[in-house]
């Protein structure tokens, strides 16, 4: 018995220590998807999150399937939390490919440049050529070629309880970046109960939502020295930036200081947010009964487009999301096809009934003149993408923003702080 | 092995049955293993991962790290997050599998499927039900501690990477404690009755008998359920990765597992991060070989 015993350790030993070891990659020969007859197949799009409504999923899976018989087309819901890391090991994979993936436009340029997606130059002018939004399409480009095409954008904005507004004595929404701190503080003030009441919802992780307040102050997260990239977060502009931010996080801010900015709709459902800045889809979900609270606090919902220091908007993050084809995918005709579906002016149309600004510029009317609409185009004014540098998604994926903000929100020393992640960022921004 | 069994005639069948073992073993170990030393002697990014042939750098990958101090930082934490957790393990499960010896059938089988319950849950699954009992704001524990006049609403447990790693620390030990628990209360039913009752006549106390008899008896078990333990805490993925997403500082929790996947997968540096999971092995070599030898010991002295 012991023989047995001591040779099975050794067997688990070596099967144990080795797998814990097997970073997984698969071989880099190139897939060759040359013969292209449009046989019919299967084509798995990958959608992020909720952001995508379901009235748009269902005409696409129709329309697809009606346009092309025999073939099927399956929508997989992705979480956007981990999106790059996902990407990166199931592109690589002939087998294991999804057809079509959303990405967030900001994530797009690590894999554009490393070819993971088809060349889609050719069918750019098909699927609305100058119409479609520019920034987009420039970031999706690497050496005159364009690899992503726009999906759709949102920029976040403000949502304010109106009651509490009231409550506070405060009569009109800020209009500068000073009078949005003040009134964020004034409203953690008049609500000392619940203890983790938001004047401003700012949980720690949120450096998407604190980008806004590097770029207000003329600060940037990275800059380009003639080609090459480094951090610029120790600049006096993105300190002064970072500082508004630490007063909003210890000031106004009862989120957890280390928490992430999903599901805001469960705090503002339990009455813990004054203001909080989130997508225009997020209306969508507190109104929705199952996942919000339609009847209560559904009602009290105002928005606005983030102020900056001169009265003009703030500039947010240029949110939104670019529909690419993977290069290894096996059916590249079809994922032809679903993409210009989901480019279509119906398509775009349902997309933009429910808040998000559509891919093409001509759509945008289709927006509505409502506070929401006046919010989405006010917001997108100004907004500004993170830094175009190869590497980019690196630090997203290494976390290190995440690892900033929340350290600021916890009291650090700001400009220490600010020195140790642009050290990290220098690292990982030029790929 | 008796000694009037006849002499086995030698023929080549014993090989044979040893090929789809071995041929298993060069496919799931082999291959990956090899694919993982030539990756750290390359630059290997995100486009190589896309069909860019890769470029071969020798060192570099190891001259890099080994002069890099986080990966020290991050060893050292791996090295006491791993043993803290194997010997509280190892306490726990042992001490439930004396405990059981004694407990009444009704009661040892109610804890029984508790264990196999704990053990059976998937980890995604159950991680997912521990990071809401620890959430900050509305988690089960805080209330709970609050409830009891504690002061403890909004307190993130995540924060601090001391607390952070007593979360995991308790999450780590609840997964593996039913894989001790049962394996030694397995052995435990092997040791002598009789054995057992001689001592107690002859006055040996119930801690003598403990350390003399029953210890002595389930070592070889001990010894393989604690390497396993060791091993198992060593690459510590999931339980960590996750907690990370829920709070905390990554940069300051992350383990050997986190930090080489970080590395790989997050920052599409395959060829650096191959080369520390080169490190960990030779770690989990080092680490697990006076286990390993005192196991041969055992061997050759039955």
């Amino acid at each position: 018995m012991k023989k047995t015993l001591a040779g099975a350790a050794l067997a688990a030993l070596a099967l144990t220590a080795l797998s814990a070891c097997g970073s997984d990659s698969s071989d880099g020969d190139n897939g060759s998807s040359g013969d292209s007859t449009p046989q019919a197949a299967d084509i798995r799009v990958w959608l992020n999150g909720t952001d995508t409504p379901q009235d748009a999923r269902d005409w696409l899976k129709k329309t697809f399937e009606e346009q092309n018989p025999g073939s099927t087309l399956t929508i997989e819901q992705q979480e956007w939390d981990g999106l790059v890391e996902k990407l990166t090991t199931a592109l690589s994979s002939e087998s294991e490919t999804p057809d079509v993936v959303e990405i967030g436009n900001t994530q797009a340029p690590t894999f554009t440049g490393a070819g993971a997606f088809s060349d889609m130059t050719d069918q750019l002018g098909d699927l609305g050529g100058d119409d479609l939004l520019q920034g987009f399409v420039d970031g999706a480009t690497v050496d005159g070629k364009t690899y992503a095409v726009p999906y759709y954008a949102g920029s976040k904005y403000i949502f304010y309880r109106k009651d509490l507004f009231k409550a506070a004595g405060i009569d009109a929404v800020p209009t500068t970046m000073d009078e949005f701190v003040d009134d964020a503080i004034k409203l953690k003030q008049a609500n000392p109960k619940p203890a983790n009441f938001s004047g401003f919802w700012f949980p720690g992780q949120d450096w998407r939502n604190g980008a806004a307040f590097i770029w207000d102050a003329g600060g940037d997260l990275a800059t380009d020295d003639g080609g090459e990239w480094s951090g610029s977060l120790e600049s006096d502009e993105s300190i002064a930036g970072l500082e508004t931010a630490q007063k909003l996080f210890t000031e106004a801010s009862g989120a957890p200081k280390d928490g992430n900015e999903a599901d805001p709709w469960t705090p503002w459902c339990a009455g813990e947010v004054g203001m909080m800045s989130t997508p225009g889809w997020v209306t969508g979900l507190i109104n929705d009964p199952k996942s919000g609270c339609p009847d209560t606090l559904g009602k009290q919902i105002g928005v606005f487009a983030m102020p900056g220091s001169d009265g003009s908007p703030a500039p947010v993050l240029l949110g939104g999301s670019d529909i690419a084809i993977a290069s290894k995918s096996q059916h590249q005709e079809l994922a032809q096809k679903a993409v210009a579906l989901m480019l279509s002016d119906d398509y775009q149309t349902i997309l933009a009934q429910n808040g998000l600004t559509p891919a093409k510029n001509s759509l945008a009317s289709l927006l509505g003149d409502d506070e929401y609409a006046q919010a989405t185009i006010a917001a997108a004014s100004n907004a500004k993408l993170t830094p175009a540098a190869p590497g980019w998604a690196n630090v997203e994926g290494s976390r290190v923003l995440e690892d900033l903000f929340s350290a600021i929100a916890q009291g650090g020393d700001v400009s220490e702080l600010a020195a140790k992640a642009d050290e990290q960022m220098d690292s990982q921004l030029n790929g | 092995m008796s000694d009037t069994a006849p002499r086995p005639r030698r023929t080549a069948l014993p090989y044979v049955l040893l090929v789809p073992a071995i041929a298993a073993l060069l496919v799931a170990l082999g291959y990956p293993l090899l694919r993982q030393v030539v990756l750290s002697f390359q630059d290997f990014g995100l486009a190589q991962q896309f069909g860019r042939p890769p470029e071969w750098i020798g060192l570099d990958n190891y001259r890099e790290l080994v002069t890099d101090p986080y990966l020290w930082r991050v060893t050292l934490r791996s090295l006491v997050f791993c043993l803290v957790n194997a010997v509280a393990t190892m306490a726990v499960g042992v001490g439930l599998a004396l405990l059981m010896r004694h407990m009444a059938r009704s009661v040892r089988i109610l804890l029984q499927t508790g264990l196999l319950l704990a053990w059976a849950m998937p980890v995604v699954a159950s991680l997912t039900v521990w990071e809401w009992l620890f959430d900050t704001q509305y988690g089960v524990i805080n209330y709970l501690l609050t409830q009891m006049g504690f002061d403890f609403e909004g307190h993130s447990w995540l924060l601090r990477p001391l607390s952070f790693f007593f979360v995991a620390t308790v999450i780590v030990v609840w997964m593996s404690v039913p894989f001790v628990a049962f394996t030694v209360y397995a052995a435990l039913t092997q040791v002598p009755e009789d054995l057992l009752e001689a001592a107690e006549i002859d006055g040996a106390s119930a801690w003598s008998r403990l350390r003399h008899i029953i210890l002595p008896s389930v070592r070889p078990v001990l010894l393989v359920v604690g390497l396993l333990q060791i091993i198992w805490d060593l690459r510590v993925f999931s339980q960590i990765y996750i907690l990370q997403k829920a709070g905390g500082s990554t940069h300051d929790t992350n383990l050997l597992g986190t930090y080489i996947y970080r590395l790989g997968i997050g920052g599409g540096e395959f060829g650096m991060a191959a080369a520390v999971a080169m490190f960990m092995l030779v770690l989990t070599v080092v680490l697990t070989s006076p286990y390993v030898r005192a196991m041969l010991k055992q061997e050759g002295e039955a």
